[in-house]
């Protein structure tokens, strides 16, 4: 501790002096008068001690103290000579004369009161500081901020000559966002920024030439780079860097967040050289190397985009999707009660139902798809069905603006013999905006005797208002409310309530995503009719097991399943190996996927020969 | 009972006082806070194994703090019990997306409180 004493009278110095000693604080300018302020500065003690003495101006040196967390202590030949002086500043006085015991007890407690404002400057500073940090790095991956990274680039291309820049363009489909919300998007781009950080750090360690990661307009990387070989060799080893770290995020994000996820969003690297030129500007180099790898790799996921929309124009002519119908039954008989259709692309990219749509969407194909997919998966089923069994079909509000299925025309559901038999189950995800004009739609079909069901009921998109307005046949409880429903009695709670609604409409109740029994049991106990789920059944190629569904029936069903997979998986494979090796190569991909397309259509033939042996194997039993 | 460790979230200091109160005085060991911020503190302090979480508070609401919480890898099987107005409850679905286990009406019933801690502590030793 440092204490400042600027005092005349000679009993208080004292007992300046002597409290100095018995604290352990060094005294500074014990002496009266002497030099000026300035020469010795009180930002250095903790504690002034200023003596009061009329006329003299001590404003200066109490300002000063102010500033720099000094604790202020006057000394006054009496109580009045302080007054208003420095009670109005929250420092403390005393009145000469003063004992020993009262002057180093002052002086004490004025250098606690020294540490408290020293604290407080730090926090505030240490406050500032974050808050300063913060526009610098991204909060979401922790990775600095272009400002903050231009420097080092220009840092090295200065030393190198030239400097690498990789960019690394993220890009979604807006259902990610639609279905899993918009914290599975943050952690899939975390996991993105962490895979690029770990591919940066094991560079690094192997060339020494890499420069830092950044991060750029919430979704985009760049990372600066220097690839020490003659231009035409860079050229190769750039492009071969670039895939490998392609690769490499897309292994990650598919790893962490499953091929359904990962099929939803694209990672694409673009790479530019830029060379030293002392007649432009480094910074300018720099940006025109961002500009030129970000275009690059815009150019490819264009590419990329071009590549499904082709893709998905074949497989609407050659019809190569395939349906999947997931049971779904009784849930106090456990008897199968209907079946739900999910939509399967043949090609690896294409297989998610949420990529196709996006895919159509570009394409401008969304109605073709729609009535492709409709017309499989009544075809693939309705003649199948026992009493009584029902089909489901999901349905995007968006289809009623497609006339042909709007009109029931005939290529259409329009021939299905009895409407009865099928559920259309509609997807609330995009609004519906019009009441009053889906509330028409609706009713012509209701008129022939379809059915309807509310999908994702409680998820926040189908509120009770809208489903109220629907009024469906069967509400279907979204997945989030059936997950551990044995545990959370919230959402006992409200399923309890969605119950009771439709009760009160006449409606069902269906709950989907059913995996455990305790889930099972929670749900049975609060009076859902009807369940779907992993515990019971899996979605199946096609067919219905006859009569219960034998064990004959059974094995069919899994090898059939295999037997399409497996096609599946021929034509994913094929799928990669001509994005891999040259993309020239696409032709003959095509040729696999046609002969992938021809084994699942095999497999139908031996499915229809499995449920002939499943028929057979129940009458005998 | 036994000591288990709950933490009260409430921004009315009535609310909170007779809720711990009450949990002192049937064994359990009550921490309190009165914001979502404190809240969260409270959490790597503590440790609780159940929180009471009022859903009306200033600043972060009680849907927020749930998210969070169950969001922290290390607090994944805490318990988690809201505290609403009846007309909380119904106009937030969505409130389910936090994470939250149970709720209880306010104004509160003392012996429906002591109900439901201990079936979420019970649906918690299942769970384990």
């Amino acid at each position: 501790m440092r204490i400042l004493a600027r005092v005349r009278d000679a009993a208080l110095q004292r007992s300046v002096v002597q409290a100095a000693e018995r604290l352990g604080a060094e005294l500074v300018d014990g002496a009266p008068g002497g030099d000026g302020n300035a020469s010795s500065p009180s930002g250095a003690a903790d504690v002034l001690v200023l003596e009061v003495e009329d006329g003299a101006d001590t404003a200066a040196l109490r300002e000063q103290a102010r500033r720099t967390d000094t604790a202020l202590l006057l000394a006054c030949a009496d109580s009045e000579g302080c007054d208003g002086k420095a009670l109005s500043e929250g420092d403390d006085w005393l009145a000469l004369p003063a004992s020993d015991a009262e002057v180093r007890t002052r002086i004490e407690i004025a250098q606690q009161r020294a540490r408290g404002l020293r604290a407080q400057r730090e926090k505030q500073e240490a406050a500032e500081l974050i808050r300063y940090e913060e526009l610098l790095y991204d909060r979401l991956t922790g990775f600095p901020t272009l400002p903050v990274m231009i420097e080092k680039a220009r840092e090295l291309l200065e030393r190198r000559g030239e400097l690498t820049v990789l960019y690394i363009h993220f890009v979604w489909y807006e259902k990610i966002e639609e279905i899993y919300g918009w914290q599975k998007l943050d952690d899939v781009l975390e996991t993105t920024a962490g895979a690029v950080r770990t591919f940066y750090s094991r560079e690094a360690a192997s060339t020494e030439s890499m420069a830092m990661v950044s991060h750029i307009a919430d979704d985009d990387f760049i990372l600066f780079t220097h690839v020490p070989v003659s231009p035409e060799m860079a050229e190769k080893r750039l492009r071969a860097l670039a895939q490998r770290l392609e690769s490499f995020l897309r292994e990650r994000v598919e790893e962490d967040h499953g091929e359904d996820i990962a099929a939803l969003c694209g990672i694409y690297v673009g790479a530019a050289t830029v060379f030293r030129n002392p007649k432009i500007r480094t910074e300018r180099l720099i940006y025109r190397g961002i500009r030129e790898a970000a275009q690059a790799a815009r150019g490819a996921e264009q590419w990329e985009r071009t590549r499904k929309v082709n893709d998905l124009k074949s497989t609407i002519r050659d019809g190569s999707v395939f349906i999947e119908y997931h049971p779904i039954i009784v849930t106090e008989t456990e008897e199968i009660f209907g079946f739900e259709a999910l939509a399967r692309g043949v090609k690896r990219e294409l297989r998610s139902p949420e990529v196709l749509f996006e895919v159509a969407e570009e394409a401008n194909m969304v109605w073709e798809l729609s009535r492709l997919l409709r017309k499989r998966a009544v075809d693939g089923i309705i003649d199948d069905l026992e009493d009584g069994q029902l089909l489901f079909l999901n349905i995007d509000p968006h289809d009623f603006n497609d006339p042909t299925f709007r009109n029931l025309d005939p290529g259409d559901l329009g021939s299905v013999k009895d409407p009865s038999r099928i559920v259309l189950e509609i997807t609330e995800r995009t609004a519906i905006k019009d009441y009053p004009a889906f509330q028409e739609y609706l009713a012509v079909f209701r008129e022939r005797g379809f059915r309807f069901a509310v999908d994702d009921a409680g998820s926040g998109y189908a509120g009770l208002g809208s489903i109220a307005n629907l009024a469906p046949d069967f509400i279907k409880l979204d997945i989030s409310l059936v997950a551990n429903i044995d545990t959370n009695f919230l959402k006992q709670n409200l399923v309890e309530t969605m119950v009771q609604f439709a009760e009160g409409q006449g409606a069902k109740v269906i709950a989907e995503g059913v995996e455990r029994q305790e889930e099972f049991e929670a749900i049975k106990e609060l009076g859902v009719h009807y369940t779907q789920g992993f515990l019971f059944h899996k979605p199946r190629y096609a067919g219905i097991p006859k009569g219960g569904g034998t064990a004959a029936f059974s094995h069919a069903q899994a090898k059939e399943n295999q037997a399409v997979e497996a096609a599946a998986e021929k034509a994913a494979a094929a799928e990669q190996k001509a994005h891999a090796e040259a993309r020239l190569e696409a032709a003959e991909a095509e040729a696999k996927a046609e002969a992938a397309v021809e084994a699942a259509q095999r497999a139908e033939a031996a499915r229809e020969a499995a449920a002939e042996s499943g028929k057979t194997g129940a009458g005998g039993g | 009972m036994n000591g288990d460790k709950i933490l009260v979230v409430d921004d009315d200091p009535d609310a909170r006082d007779i809720v711990r109160t009450f949990l002192d005085a049937n064994g359990y060991e009550v921490t309190t806070a009165a914001t979502g911020k404190e809240a969260l503190a409270k959490m790597e302090e503590v440790h609780p194994v159940l929180v009471l979480l009022d859903v009306m508070m200033p600043g972060m609401d009680g849907w927020e703090v749930a998210r969070v919480i169950k969001n922290h890898p290390e607090f994944e099987d805490v318990r988690i019990v809201m505290l609403t107005a009846r007309s909380d409850f119904t106009d937030k679905q969505e409130g389910l997306r936090s994470g939250a286990d149970d709720y209880i009406v306010k104004p509160i019933d003392l012996d429906n409180l002591a109900e439901r801690v201990q079936r979420n502590l019970a649906a918690r030793e299942k769970q384990a």
